[in-house]
């Protein structure tokens, strides 16, 4: 699940898409001169007419932010996770051992048919959170940071209390990250025994596996559940799509309609990056989140009329994954061979020259959170500077010798760095081929090799078919999550009910295949357990456990850490002012368009 | 056959293929541009044999120059790697030309021979080798190119040129058999019958020959099919990413340098385009030329 919910993160990212938008014709009236808001669902490439108002239905026209509501929008903060904006919960209160989380809804929460949004409708949205399997709502025996108990205190009140086996500090974050969807049309997707079925899973045996098994047969359910038309909470509705854009119209129900800017939001369609520069250059959309783009194309669109380009932190960072089960990857001098080797500013000024900046060093944390996260140790790790004297250097200790201006295995076979991304990632497709210019001139052969798409290259990384391919880290905020991409499942630790279990490389999922321990400062220490740890640690513990995984990585190299992104929102002041410029909110929750949380809140207003 | 005959026979020939060429060249003269096909197929094939020995095997990227708009040093400008299109576009030519002679020799070879052979035996074996042909024109062939290119990699051009050649043979085979249909019903190859000469000579010295104009043309089109046809698949980017080939330059062009926002990236969307659109014209205008040399009535003498 975790998985899951990483690669949706990713994917939102690393695809190069955008979110919101900016930039229409005020031609729409619907009084009160609000005016059309433009923009497009980074998340979902292609609109589709016949998709249901289902905010989990993989096409489904439910735009989070928008037509479909969070309990609370999930903020970007450096390193507590638990920070949030409200969305259908006004107001909150988290034991201090992240134990229980009490919700208070919205006073004047209705749904766009008029019915109040209750503590019930809550409830009943993390049952079907339970049928998805979120972070909070999971069905996973032993999940960390599962949720135990729902409890419905009043009409405006819910108190959900964490199974404290396994906790973790994100509790809340899962709870806050989750869909709000009306009871009164949903209700037919949930068996009236739902919540039994839900405390029979969670024992042991026969019984529980059963009931496991029949909630997720619910998940189907649930995604192909249509709605009559569509009931939002949200501070718009859904009118009408069409191939070119979807249509919503404001909710007059909405409990801050009257801080709603626009009447109406037009998404607008694309299929990929280049019509997405399109609509940007041409000043069409009002907000649009992240799109990789060159430097040129990025020019043009600061250029559009009243184009603006808002930089933030995005805890997310690239870099160059090894498969350590394979020759010679699995000698650590190697990789510092070819980290000495790549010249980090080159990679991030051909590859992602506004979307990224060259990573300091290797940590494994994105270094705005390395300022942090490990202040004292940042500047005591090898940075890794281009050396190519050092690199050679390395890989004569590695046994690697020179014939001919060429570099060969130690037992004298010809060696080619072969490096893997999925097609269509182009800022990565750049990378690696200036990598592999770089590599060349030094005398070491390499090669770029595409896969189809990003689901089947994370399935044959999975399945150990590469040498080396760009994986995302650092994913941010939480502790757990940053250091879990390099010393996670990938890396052979599973975490299961809080216990760590170590499997040898090639078995359950660990293609990186690195050594179980590592000795940093003369001691050995279990990078997997240590980031276990992180998992039930406080912030002021977590922090040397942090330390110690970056001297770690740092010198272990799982990964060389190429660059670490930057958070570019797309917006336009021709139609729409007021746009955020605080990094906490300009990142929120994996599906959330943002521009819809910054509308729904009154921070965006009108130009006319 | 006896001896006696065969210097004369010989001689004929000579003599013959004298005034053929002698004729060739009075065609080419007449029209200039038909000179300039000569020389541009010339170039390409050239520029495909030999040119990438000019480059090194991995071309060198300045990244103080990305995507650079045509200037003196770079002609056609830079990529987003910051190396000369130019030297794109000829070491890409390689892949692209080697592959569209592939397809062209396969299409030709397997189209005449099915072709000949069918309209020359007609009966049983013609019913069956035109139904084989009438399936395989059904079969549509982007799409089947779409769905192989998720299976098969195509890293080797000839690998490519196979594929489009087995693809591309249909129309070929059912043209040359129309024409043996009609030309193994005419006098000359009566009388040849007549002399008792043998099936190989009447279809190799007798049939052929009249039908080479028309197979020689088929062969270079079906060059332009396979240029297009490759290039349109890299261009989609259903095949994987190689850099040394004129679809995948366009592909980048488009989607990675932003050619159509951005006027820099233009001479990188150009330069392959001008490639293709130049192969072509030069195709063209030998195909204008061969047709007068093999159609005495469009000579004007």
């Amino acid at each position: 699940m975790k998985r899951l919910a990483a690669a949706v993160a990713l994917l939102g990212l690393a695809t190069v898409t955008a979110c919101s938008g900016g930039g229409t014709t005020n031609k729409s009236s619907s009084g009160g001169g609000g005016g059309l808001f433009t923009t497009i669902d980074v998340n979902r490439p292609g609109l589709e007419q016949s998709a249901p108002a289902n905010p989990y239905a993989p096409k489904g026209n439910s735009f989070v932010g928008y037509n479909a509501m969070n309990i609370a929008w999930v903020k970007n903060h450096l390193t507590d996770p638990n920070q949030a904006l409200p969305g259908i919960a006004a107001s909150w209160e988290i034991a201090p051992d992240n134990s229980a989380i009490t919700l208070k809804l919205q006073p004047n929460a209705k749904w766009s048919d008029g019915k109040p949004v209750t503590a019930e409708d809550v409830k009943f949205s993390i049952g079907v959170a339970y049928t998805q399997g979120s972070t909070a709502f999971s069905i996973t025996p032993g999940a960390a940071g599962a949720a135990a108990e729902v409890t419905v205190v009043d009409d405006a009140t819910l108190k959900i209390t964490q199974d404290m086996a396994n906790p973790s500090p994100k509790f809340a974050r899962g709870v806050f990250d989750t869909i709000v969807l009306p009871a009164h049309v949903w209700s037919s997707v949930l068996p009236a025994d739902f919540w039994d079925k839900l405390k029979a899973s969670r024992g042991d045996g026969a019984d529980a596996e059963k009931a496991r098994e029949e909630i997720l047969a619910l998940g189907e359910k649930v995604l192909a559940f249509a709605p009559p038309k569509d009931v939002s909470a949200g501070p718009f509705v859904l009118e009408r799509v069409n191939p070119g854009e979807a249509l919503l119209v404001k909710n007059k129900n909405f409990f801050n309609a009257a801080n709603v800017a626009p009447d109406q939001v037009k998404f607008l369609n694309y299929t990929g990056n280049e019509q997405i520069w399109n609509y940007l250059t041409a000043g069409k959309l009002d907000h649009s989140a992240f799109v990789a783009a060159p430097t040129d194309v990025m020019n043009r669109i600061k250029a559009a009329p009243g184009s603006d380009v808002i930089k933030g932190y995005s805890p997310v960072a690239v870099g160059l994954a090894f498969n350590q089960s394979k020759k010679p990857y699995d000698n650590v001098h190697v990789r510092r061979g070819l980290a000495h080797l790549i010249n980090r500013e080159e990679v991030t000024k051909v590859a992602s020259p506004e979307g990224g900046t060259a990573a300091v060093t290797t940590t494994g944390i994105h270094q705005k959170a390395a300022q942090a996260w490990i202040p004292d140790t940042l500047g005591a790790l090898e940075p890794y500077k281009t050396d190519v004297a050092k690199a050679e250097e390395e890989f004569k200790t590695a046994g690697l010798t020179k014939k001919d201006g060429k570099w060969t295995l130690a037992d004298g076979k010809p060696w080619k760095v072969s490096m893997h991304a999925p097609a269509g990632f182009s800022d990565w497709l750049s990378a690696q081929e200036n990598i592999k210019s770089q590599l060349i001139k030094v005398g070491i052969d390499a090669e770029v090799v595409t896969t189809a798409d990003f689901p089947l290259y994370l399935e044959e990384l999975d399945a150990g078919k590469y040498d080396a391919g760009f994986w995302l880290m650092a994913l941010g905020p939480a502790p757990y999550d940053i250091y879990q991409r390099l010393y996670g499942r990938s890396n052979g630790w599973n975490n299961i009910a809080g216990k760590v279990s170590h499997s040898p490389a090639g078995k359950n999922g660990n293609w990186m295949g690195g050594p179980e321990e590592i000795e940093v400062d003369g001691t050995k220490v279990n990078p997997g357990e240590l980031t276990a740890k992180l998992n039930s640690s406080t912030e002021e513990e977590a922090k040397p456990i942090m330390a110690q995984l970056a001297k770690a990585a740092n010198q272990d190299l799982p990964v060389i850490q190429l660059w670490d992104y930057v958070n570019n929102q797309f917006v336009n002041n021709s139609r729409f002012t007021g746009w955020p410029t605080d990094d906490e909110i300009l990142r929120s929750g994996a599906k959330v368009l943002l521009s819809g949380v910054w509308i729904q809140t009154g921070m965006i207003k009108s130009k006319s | 056959m006896s001896a006696t005959l065969i210097p004369e026979t010989a001689s004929a020939t000579t003599t013959m293929r004298r005034n053929f060429w002698s004729g060739v060249w009075r065609v080419m003269k007449r029209k200039p541009s038909r000179m300039a096909g000569v020389v541009i197929l010339v170039g390409f094939a050239f520029m495909g044999a030999f040119g990438p020995m000019f480059f090194p095997d991995h071309l060198p990227g300045d990244v103080n120059a990305l995507t650079k708009p045509p200037s003196w040093e770079h002609w056609f400008g830079t990529d987003p790697q910051g190396r000369d299109v130019l030297a794109l576009v000829i070491t890409g030519s390689r892949y692209v030309l080697l592959c569209a002679t592939v397809t062209a020799v396969i299409t030709v070879v397997l189209g005449t021979a099915l072709g000949l052979f069918s309209g020359f035996k007609r009966g049983r074996w013609d019913t069956v080798l035109m139904r084989i042909t009438d399936m395989k024109l059904t079969i549509p062939g982007l799409p089947l190119l779409l769905v192989l290119a998720t299976v098969w990699k195509f890293s080797s051009p000839i690998q490519m040129g196979l594929v489009l050649g087995l693809l591309g043979w249909g129309g070929v085979a059912r043209a040359v058999r129309a024409q043996t249909l009609s030309l193994r019903e005419r006098g000359f190859i009566e009388a040849a019958r007549g002399l008792g000469l043998s099936t190989s000579h009447i279809v190799g010295r007798e049939l052929l020959p009249s039908m080479a104009p028309y197979i020689a043309m088929n062969m270079l089109i079906s060059v332009t099919g396979a240029v297009y046809a490759q290039v349109g698949l890299f261009f989609l980017g259903v095949l994987p990413y190689e850099s040394d080939n004129w679809g995948v330059m366009l592909n980048l062009a488009v989607f990675q340098a932003g050619a159509m926002i951005q006027p820099n990236a233009l001479g990188y969307l150009l330069a392959p385009l001008l490639a293709i659109m130049l192969l072509t014209l030069g195709i063209v205008l030998v195909v204008d030329a061969m047709d007068e040399i093999f159609n005495p009535r469009l000579r004007e003498e």
